[in-house]
């Protein structure tokens, strides 16, 4: 690969988190979008963080893929939890319209993993 | 020992004996010190040489150590040689490139367009380009002469340059204006007059006319000293990014806030989608304003095929693909004005501008 990496999907124990590294093009986004998909398959993964911490702008594209891709991951058995959206990202989003209440967001990180490990002790799968 | 001849002429007769006898100790002691074989052999006749030439002034019995002295020196001075020679190797290499061969031709090409284009220019024009440019008069008296004044003489002969620069690259193209159009907008972007471009529709035309797309960009080259407007070509998703990085980049200078800088990046980002998605081809231009006050002006452009109904397109959750329908509506949120001009198989240009809080 010449280029650096533009996002990374790392596994932890029954999560995926998913980081996005730097500002993403539309077809950068819907590849991650699928990659990220294609993983929880793969890695049998309950939950997934996606950190969005370096999205300059989550404009209605972006907006719609990360919804998008939670409501995938629900559909392939997997709660998807939005960390790291900046403070003016946040009021630009609200701005701009969109309509994102359906979509799990936490702070950062940790309080995502937190609340996972919360939505997964609400509804328990049989043990592996 | 008896002398030998005269220095530069060793007699072989009376000292090659015992030099002959020198060779495999000389040998020796530069094959140890130097890999290359061929040199070797050319450090080992060096040595003889000066061996041979001073063996008439060397004691006897001194021979010996004279010619492992000698040796030792040859293969020193060689060392010292190559090191000077790496050290100013750089001074040697003429770093102009070599003439290509049809250079002359490609000079003779030029000039014959320059000539061409002058031709072009009306005689009151030429005249007067030539007593400026050629003769080296000056613009007081070209303006004593043909009853005008020194400043509008000068703005005369920046018109008759714009002019010839089109020409020129008319000629030296070999393409003739496609269109009646194409002149006017060449000439104003040639100029650089902002407003004449504006009147003419340059940035439109660019758009719907290759062959003025491709002349102008040497015309704008020129011009490109200004720098408080940005120009992104987009063509392609990552064009979109480019985008909104450039009007980030020009409001942070302008010191916007960062939630304004981001409000800013996503409207662009909206917009720069529309061309991508509606249009396949655009330009986002980023100007900063300065009057009333300071402030952002963006402005994408399109020549797509263009909105049927701006009023319904401005409603929330209008879309014609698979969007959400936020793109026009949700940018004219974001800026504080914000001008949808659409006709339908010509073209689109959205124009918004944000102005700068006074915190």
């Amino acid at each position: 690969m010449t280029s650096p990496r533009l996002f990374s999907i790392l596994r932890q124990g029954l999560h995926l988190i998913a980081s996005v590294h730097t500002a993403l093009d539309d077809s950068q986004l819907v590849r991650f979008q699928a990659d990220l998909v294609e993983r929880i398959g793969a890695d049998r993964a309950r939950g997934v963080v996606i950190d969005v911490a370096a999205l300059d702008v989550l404009d209605s594209f972006g907006s719609r893929t990360l919804r998008d891709i939670a409501e995938m991951a629900r559909l392939r058995g997997a709660v998807t939890v939005i960390v790291g959206i900046q403070p003016d990202v946040a009021f630009a989003m609200v701005e701009l319209g969109m309509d994102t209440g359906s979509v799990v967001t936490a702070l950062d990180l940790e309080e995502g993993l937190a609340e996972l490990d919360r939505c997964l002790a609400a509804s328990p799968l049989p043990g592996p | 020992m008896a002398a030998v001849g005269p220095v530069g002429s060793p007699d072989q007769s009376c000292a090659s004996p015992d030099v002959a006898a020198l060779i495999p100790l000389v040998r020796r002691i530069v094959a140890a010190r130097v890999p290359d074989r061929a040199t070797v052999d050319d450090l080992v006749q060096e040595t003889l040489t000066r061996v041979l030439a001073a063996a008439g002034r060397v004691e006897p019995g001194m021979l010996e150590p004279y010619a492992i002295v000698t040796a030792r020196n040859v293969v020193a001075s060689m060392w010292r040689d190559q090191d000077r020679h790496r050290r100013h190797q750089h001074r040697v290499v003429d770093l102009r490139p070599p003439p290509a061969p049809d250079e002359d031709v490609l000079a003779g090409e030029d000039r014959a367009a320059v000539a061409e284009a002058l031709t072009r220019l009306s005689e009151r024009e030429r005249t007067t380009l030539l007593a400026h440019e050629v003769e080296g008069r000056d613009t007081r008296s070209l303006a004593v002469e043909l009853g005008s004044t020194a400043g509008a003489v000068a703005a005369q002969l920046n018109r008759t340059r714009a002019r010839l620069r089109v020409e020129y690259l008319l000629v030296s193209e070999r393409v003739e204006p496609p269109t009646e159009r194409c002149r006017p907008v060449l000439l104003a972007i040639s100029s650089g007059e902002r407003r004449r471009q504006r009147e003419v529709d340059a940035a439109r035309h660019l758009l719907e006319c290759e062959v003025c797309a491709r002349l102008s960009e040497p015309l704008m080259e020129r011009g490109r000293a200004r720098d408080d407007a940005v120009r992104v070509p987009v063509r392609g998703d990552a064009d979109i990014v480019a985008a909104r990085q450039a009007a980030r980049e020009l409001a942070t200078r302008l010191r916007f806030s960062p939630t304004d800088i981001t409000l800013i990046a996503t409207a662009v980002s909206e917009m720069a989608r529309n061309i991508v998605r509606f249009a396949d081809s655009g330009e986002v231009v980023v100007t900063e304003l300065e009057e009333p006050r300071c402030g952002i002006s963006i402005v994408a452009r399109d020549a797509g095929p263009g909105i049927p109904d701006v009023e319904r397109a401005l409603q929330d959750g209008y879309s014609t693909y698979q969007g959400l329908g936020l793109g026009l509506p949700g940018a004219r949120r974001l800026m504080d004005e914000f001008a949808v001009v659409s006709e339908t198989g010509r073209g689109t240009t959205v124009t918004m501008t944000k102005w700068r809080g006074e915190a």
